[in-house]
């Protein structure tokens, strides 16, 4: 299966980004027919050596080679011509161009881009749309048809299953096998590991920019669940180091036996929007984490625009310590001590300025304060960053860092600017296991302090261990309340789909 | 089937028409006060046509460049002094030629300032210093060398010449045949390149999203350059068709400085994004016409030519205000319909 000589290579590659090194002498090595799994939490510099294998960003030393022969790939169409297709992490679409004028940039052929469509049950598709009138899973497989289309030796997929339906990535999945019994090769991106010991050759695994292991992967027997179990739990250790692997699960212990005992700082009765959302409530107690959980689109993103501030409710009312409160903004919401960490990131954080800034942000707020320097800032920037140990290494432009640290610096903002009420839209989402063992720990000694938290996770394994109670919305209602520490996946997912459980 | 295929061709029709509801619009704004100037004056006619028409081609000209350099994500601030200085150049050379040496003068300057526009591109895209920086610097560099190449107004064309972009060997009356296909034939050509072509394509491109064009492929430089290129020829253009109306050249630093503001104006208006990357052609010429014809309008109602500029400003503030709310709402409405035609009719 992995013959001798690589279709390409990558050999002792060092990438830096100003002061942060992300790459720290990778080998890398793609044979022909073989899909390549490329895994590590999150800044252990994947994404990197794909730019670097796409020619996004040139190497600061180190050489690629194709075939054997070495590559000098300055620009993104160099690797093109030399039969390296990718699909970025994020959509390499033009939004205000349509799907066609898309592919005739890029010199893709439409009759073969329209086959690969239909492959992906997308026949339907107007070329003639507007790319930013599309939806995001949509977007993925017109970069992924389109990247096929120019029939590459090599398809670099960076994360593409991230944004897709389970049945999409399952196309994805079986159509990589296919490509591979073409002869094709591929590198894979993801965190979902099952898939990996599934179709996967072989995985190289990083860590901190360096090789740690390369496993193969293709003699895992599929019938044996016992040791496909114990294989991901290998390659999660792999990826962790084995000192750090015990925190990803450490707050477990802070949970149990932590009930609600506060007084009720957050109410939400009869809350509606138009028929989009109806009659939601519930109560928020000093003290608690409660967890929220749906399927996508069930009305929970407009649920948090509603409690924070950003929309405002047609129906019902929010009420704070026994006041109704009308938000007018989301200023308004913070000056009540309603804070949101929203789901997007890049919404949240001031990308071209320093940590230090972002994580002041809140303190200007008032006008009092516009013309003087907030007096206890620079101590609550620095005990917020200790708390959170934020990498401060690319502190000078929060945009450097990486998706977990942004996190931190997201919900480290109000640590510094003080809360009563957080509101969190899926704070996990991507971010590596280390970073989420910090996050739940976080969020567990804030309710310890007496904040209370609203969590909403896409990740059901996380209810158990940060939250006290769930709830499951679908159909924008409340459908269900759960004990966290009783709820399981199969419990929590059969609510989210509208159904009862089962006796 | 052919309910089908009619139901299909409804869709595009309606999209296409959300697509380009701004366009409409200012052509619609062009028509209107065309009707308008003509229920002012007591005969309207041939004569007036003739006169809008070749009065607006610097303008329009100028506009189109602009368009361009926009919607491939840049700004120049120099192509009003790219106009006086071809401006110069061709009032000093043509003065006195045969009608072969004056054609192949204007030849060689809408090549030679394409070049030299060419230059500042690659400058702006090696350097990594802003558009506007860069042009900014250019344009009092162009404007001392159109001063240096004819100190004072003066010069000369060859009534042949004048009469390609007037219609009238003299600048006085002629047909408006001349300067209406001198508008439309130039603004055809770069609205096919624009639209049609792959280089074309790469300027909506790099205009609409740099880092992402890059990883589609596309050639950044290349599109850059050949934008600012066609910014260069166009303003070229633009200073022909000045010698053309006006008979001499003038090289006042004031007349480019406006040339410019009214170029960016023109763009904007005609719904060209300046954040680059959507607007088209079509859009600005309208837009450049409907600057020009102001002038005439505001006279002819009796308003104090010293007010005139206040006017203008409102106007163009007003039509953006009003523009972006109507296209929005224009746009919503042709969404719910084609909604509608997916899922009611048959």
């Amino acid at each position: 299966m992995t013959s001798s000589r690589p279709i390409l290579a990558a050999a002792n590659v060092t990438k830096a980004y100003g002061p942060v090194v992300a790459l720290r002498g990778v080998d890398f090595a793609v044979a022909q027919s073989e899909i390549h799994a490329l895994l590590g939490a999150n800044g252990a510099g994947k994404s990197t050596l794909v730019k670097a294998l796409a020619g996004v960003h040139t190497v600061d030393s180190g050489s690629l080679s194709i075939n054997g022969s070495p590559f000098a790939c300055k620009a993104p169409s160099d690797a093109l011509h030399a039969g390296i297709a990718t699909v970025f992490q994020d959509s390499a679409l033009l939004p205000d161009l349509t799907v066609s004028q898309n592919l005739r940039l890029s010199r893709t052929d439409p009759v073969v881009f329209q086959r690969w469509l239909a492959w992906f049950e997308l026949a339907h598709l107007q070329l003639a749309d507007l790319v930013k009138d599309l939806p995001l899973e949509t977007l993925r497989i017109i970069d992924l048809a389109r990247a096929i289309a120019g029939d590459p030796h090599v398809l670099l997929l960076d994360e593409i299953t991230a944004a897709l339906t389970a049945e999409q990535a399952e196309r994805v999945f079986s159509f990589l096998v296919h490509w591979k019994e073409r002869g094709r090769s591929a590198v894979l991106i993801t965190h979902r590991l099952a898939e990996v010991l599934r179709i996967c050759d072989r995985a190289t695994i990083l860590r901190d920019g360096q090789n740690v292991a390369l496993l193969d992967t293709s003699r895992v027997p599929a019938s044996c669940h016992g040791s496909e179990d114990l294989d991901e739990h290998t390659l999660v250790a792999a990826m962790l180091g084995a000192a750090q692997h015990q925190q990803a699960t450490a707050p477990q212990e802070a949970t149990t036996g932590n009930r609600p005992q506060g007084a009720v700082h957050f109410e939400v009765k009869q809350l509606g929007f138009e028929k989009r959302l109806q009659n939601i409530s519930f109560v928020l107690h000093g003290g608690e984490v409660l967890g929220l959980v749906a399927l996508e689109g069930q009305g929970q993103e407009l649920l948090f625009d509603l409690l924070a501030g950003e929309r405002r409710p047609t129906e019902g009312a929010i009420i704070i310590e026994g006041q109704v409160r009308r938000f007018r903004s989301p200023a308004d919401a913070v000056a009540h001590g309603v804070a949101l960490v929203p789901g997007d990131r890049q919404q949240a954080l001031l990308p071209s300025l320093p940590v230090h800034q972002n994580l002041a942000a809140p303190l200007f707020n008032h006008p009092a304060q516009w013309l003087t320097l907030p007096r206890h800032e620079e101590a609550a920037v620095h005990n917020a960053v200790d708390r959170l140990a934020i990498d401060t290494r690319a502190a000078s432009q929060v945009r450097r860092l990486s998706g977990g640290n942004q996190q931190k610096v997201a919900i480290g903002r109000w640590l510094v600017a003080g809360f009563k009420t957080l509101l969190c839209f899926d704070p996990t989402r991507g971010i590596d296991i280390q970073t989420k063992g910090d996050i739940y720990i976080l969020l567990r000694e804030l309710a310890a302090d007496g904040a209370s938290i609203l969590l909403y996770t896409s990740e059901l394994a996380e209810i158990p261990l940060v939250c006290d109670r769930v709830l499951v919305m679908h159909g924008g209602r409340i459908v269900d309340e759960q004990d966290a520490a009783a709820a399981t996946e199969s419990t929590l997912l059969t609510a989210a789909h509208g159904l009862e459980a089962l006796a | 089937m052919t309910v089908a295929t009619s139901r299909q061709g409804l869709k595009i029709w309606i999209r296409e028409l959300g697509r380009n509801g701004w366009i409409l619009g200012i052509w619609l704004l062009l028509i209107m006060l065309v009707v308008w100037y003509g229920s002012l004056i007591p005969s309207f006619g041939n004569f007036q046509i003739t006169s809008i028409s070749k009065n607006s081609l610097p303008l329009v000209y100028l506009a189109i460049g602009q368009a361009i350099i926009v919607i491939a994500g840049g700004i120049d601030l120099s192509l009003g002094s790219l106009l006086i200085l071809a401006n110069a150049l061709a009032a000093r050379h043509m003065d006195e030629q045969g009608l072969g040496m004056v054609l192949g003068i204007g030849l060689a300057l809408i090549l030679g300032l394409g070049f030299l526009n060419a230059l500042v591109g690659w400058i702006i895209h090696v350097s990594g210093v802003p558009d506007i920086v860069v042009t900014l610097a250019t344009s009092y560099i162009w404007s001392g060398l159109a001063l240096w190449i004819l100190p004072s107004p003066g010069g000369g064309t060859a009534p042949e010449f004048r009469w390609l972009f007037t219609g009238s060997p003299s600048g006085i009356g002629g047909t408006y045949v001349m300067p209406l296909s001198m508008m439309l034939i130039p603004a055809a050509m770069v609205f096919f390149m624009s639209r049609r072509s792959h280089l074309g394509l790469s300027m909506y491109a790099i205009g609409s999203d740099r880092a992402t064009s890059r990883l589609a492929g596309v050639n950044i430089r290349k599109a850059k350059i050949a934008s600012y290129a066609i910014g260069g020829g166009m303003a070229a253009l633009a200073g022909l068709a000045t010698i053309a109306i006006t008979g001499t050249g003038d090289p006042r630093f004031s007349v480019g400085a406006m040339a410019t503001l009214n170029s960016i104006a023109a763009v904007v208006l005609g719904g060209v994004a300046l954040a680059g990357g959507s607007g088209s052609v079509p859009g600005v010429v309208p837009a450049g016409v409907i600057l020009i014809m102001l002038n005439p309008i505001l006279s002819a109602m009796g308003i104090n030519p010293n007010n005139v500029q206040i006017i203008q400003g409102v106007m163009i503030a007003g039509v953006m205000m009003i523009g972006t709310h109507g296209t929005e709402a224009g746009q919503n409405l042709m969404k719910r319909l084609r909604f509608k035609v997916t899922h009611h009719y048959g």
